[in-house]
């Protein structure tokens, strides 16, 4: 500055402007000379999530872009590190170690599958680093360094349930998932909470991971005669051969799907009209700040533009909320970083986000219905939902 | 009750539809063709192409059959026959191929999931029940496959000669019948039949680059129990199939996915000839 006023007072005209435009890109130069901070972002590039993942690199990479382009954090510029975690636990090991140990980034912000979470976080444990998990999950896995920003089956299930129960007076549901953590940990949630609010069950069945042939879990379905079905499939191929399969043996009741995105439903054409989804994000969030964030990243992108969907817009929130945490501490520190993550808020496509209930975070969820076109209307939208009881143990 | 049936009759069907092409490779040529999935995929992806250029969905079956054909003729020539006298090294090369193909496919396609429109709508009433309208359409589908591949057999000189190197390829060859040439028809027929059968699929199933894996290993125990008949693989696929249909609604959907594979290692460990005669 000392450096400026003086070129200021003795400078004249077009001379002075150019010595000034040099001296404030050298300034700039001097602050991104800095250390940069470098954010980990371990994702499944392979694998079950490598459909999803390029849209969350992206939405990081809108952040981080904007991010400096305003100065960084703490005057100092960040940069993204992406590895591969193959979507699953021996990858994921593999890419925390090596982001943690080797590439020793200031934190790690990302969306994986629970199996790559739950193998990440001792590591995470070990090296000490801030890690903000950006997908939606089974809920309930505590981490002294880990907080999470997406949905909870306590958030996520409520409104499809309660919504039946309302508009079409179901009594009965029939529940059809894949056989892993994530499906059975999501229908024995919606079991549960379907009973205490006066429903009933007739059915929960599940077939493996890899199958597609359900056939008699339809027929049981078909002999059960409930009201509504709600289903939780692993996404991609075992969602869209359950959704045809339902179809095709005329099954018209209510269906529920705790698994599809948009870009699923899109996938899917007319199979997947009349579906009830609910999540905390849909591209048809009408708001200023959505419509901005769209905006940009159509201009980032252009062609290239992988669709913004729940999975990726937490992971752009997410490194805005840590970029408000760092600045919040004063330091990269894990230490003062980690309680100042609770403290700290964010406006963005999906509303204001506080990670700060038991390191989770109330969501406004949307429960939408997959039109004829595949788009995803906006039926109702539940103001503030609260993660409930996650992780009481961890202050 | 009649649903169970129902659900017993389309299983059987449609294993039928997806293990035929296998058939025909493993009785011909006693090659275990390990790129089959892959021809399944070829079949879904030509269903894709037919979409996108606008035409009924039924026109996929025609366009996938000829894909399959032909891509059938460039494998049969340049990976398969080089090794007819070396079956363990032909599993790998299909199973390779198998790979290569579902690359490729993801190259032009994309990972995800591909759109299919279905060419007929839910469920109609059939004997007092409601019942999948396009499942019972393959019931007749499989009877047409069973009666062409019959006829193809049976009434055709190229079958006469297919039969004759099934039984004895050596003395066959003796009379003057060019068994490589059988071969090379097998090989495209059981190809075009196996892409027919992925379009066939595509009603029911989701279109992406592997698609054909979850079928493999049920294709695989039908024929291993048929041997080289067509009768005994329409057994085995209403007898397994059943047997899977009745685990499943019985017992427990996950284990339903394995009966095929369990009653076959045990068919086979007790009868050898499994459902072929002896």
């Amino acid at each position: 500055m000392k450096r400026m006023s003086s070129l200021l007072s003795t400078g004249r005209s077009c001379g002075v402007t150019a010595a000034l435009l040099a001296s404030l890109a050298m300034a700039n130069h001097a602050a991104f000379a800095a250390d940069p901070i470098q954010i980990g972002v371990p994702v499944g590039l392979s694998g079950a999530n490598s459909v999803v993942a390029p849209s969350v690199v992206q939405a990081a990479q809108l952040a981080v872009d904007e991010i400096n382009a305003k100065g960084g954090i703490l005057g100092r510029p960040v940069s993204l590190e992406v590895a591969d975690d193959g979507s699953g636990a021996a990858g994921a090991q593999k890419a925390f170690d090596s982001l943690i140990f080797e590439k020793k980034v200031n934190a790690l912000i990302s969306m994986e599958t629970s199996a790559a979470r739950n193998a990440g976080l001792p590591i995470v444990t070990r090296g000490r680093v801030p890690f903000i998990y950006t997908s939606f999950y089974e809920g309930r896995s505590c981490n002294r360094y880990m907080y999470v920003d997406a949905w909870v089956p306590d958030q996520q299930v409520a409104p499809i349930v309660d919504y039946f129960m309302k508009q079409d007076k179901a009594k009965t549901f029939f529940l059809i998932g894949s056989d892993y953590a994530f499906g059975r940990g999501m229908l024995d949630f919606t079991k549960s909470y379907i009973e205490k609010h006066g429903g009933k069950v007739v059915g929960n069945e599940y077939l493996p991971m890899d199958g597609s042939d359900w056939t008699s879990i339809i027929s049981k379905l078909q002999a059960a005669k409930p009201d509504a079905v709600i289903t939780s499939t692993a996404g991609g191929a075992p969602n869209v051969t359950l959704t045809k399969q339902l179809r095709a043996a005329g099954v018209k009741i209510p269906y529920g799907n705790l698994a599809v995105d948009e870009g699923t439903a899109k996938s899917m054409g007319a199979d997947a009209q009349g579906i009830y989804i609910s999540g905390s994000y849909v591209t048809n969030i009408d708001t200023p700040a959505n419509h901005a964030f769209l905006a940009a990243m159509q201009k980032r992108f252009g062609a290239d533009l992988k669709t913004p969907n729940d999975l990726s817009v937490p992971e752009y929130e997410a490194i805005y909320l840590y970029k408000a945490a760092v600045e919040k501490a004063g330091t990269t520190d894990t230490a003062k970083v980690i309680p100042a993550l609770a403290q700290v808020s964010f406006a963005g496509p999906r509303g204001t986000i506080q990670m700060d209930r038991e390191r989770h975070t109330p969501l406004t969820m949307y429960l939408g219905q997959v039109q004829a076109d595949g788009s995803v209307k906006v039926i109702e939208s539940f103001k503030n939902v609260d993660p409930g009881e996650q992780c009481p143990a961890l202050k | 009750m009649l649903n169970l049936g129902l659900d017993v009759v389309t299983t059987a069907a449609i294993l039928f539809i997806v293990s035929a092409g296998l058939l025909m490779v493993f009785g011909v040529m006693k090659i275990i063709n390990f790129s089959h999935g892959a021809f399944l995929t070829i079949g879904g992806y030509a269903t894709v192409i037919v979409a996108h250029a606008g035409l009924n969905w039924w026109w996929g079956v025609p366009c996938a059959l000829a894909i399959g054909f032909v891509s059938g003729m460039a494998v049969e020539r340049f990976i398969v026959r080089p090794l007819y006298a070396r079956p363990l090294d032909a599993i790998l090369a299909t199973w390779g191929l198998g790979i290569i193909v579902g690359q490729i496919i993801t190259l032009i396609f994309g990972r995800g999931v591909q759109m299919v429109a279905s060419p007929v709508d839910g469920a109609i009433s059939l004997l007092g029940t409601q019942y999948s309208a396009y499942r019972l359409i393959l019931v007749g589908v499989a009877l047409l496959i069973a009666l062409a591949l019959g006829w193809l057999l049976n009434g055709t000189r190229l079958g006469l000669q297919t039969r004759a190197v099934i039984m004895n390829e050596a003395l066959a060859r003796g009379l003057g019948i060019s068994s490589s040439r059988v071969r090379f028809m097998t090989f495209c027929t059981g190809a075009a039949l196996a892409s027919a059968a992925g379009c066939l699929i595509t009603p029911l199933a989701s279109v992406d680059p592997n698609m054909g894996v979850p079928w493999i290993v049920g294709a695989f125990m039908l024929v291993l129990v048929s041997g080289s008949s067509l009768v005994s693989l329409a057994v085995a696929s209403v007898v397994l199939g059943g047997a899977q249909v009745l685990v499943s609604t019985f017992i427990n959907p996950v284990l339903g996915g394995l009966t095929i594979a369990v009653l076959a290692a045990l068919l086979l460990r007790i009868r050898p000839e499994g459902f072929a005669r002896g």
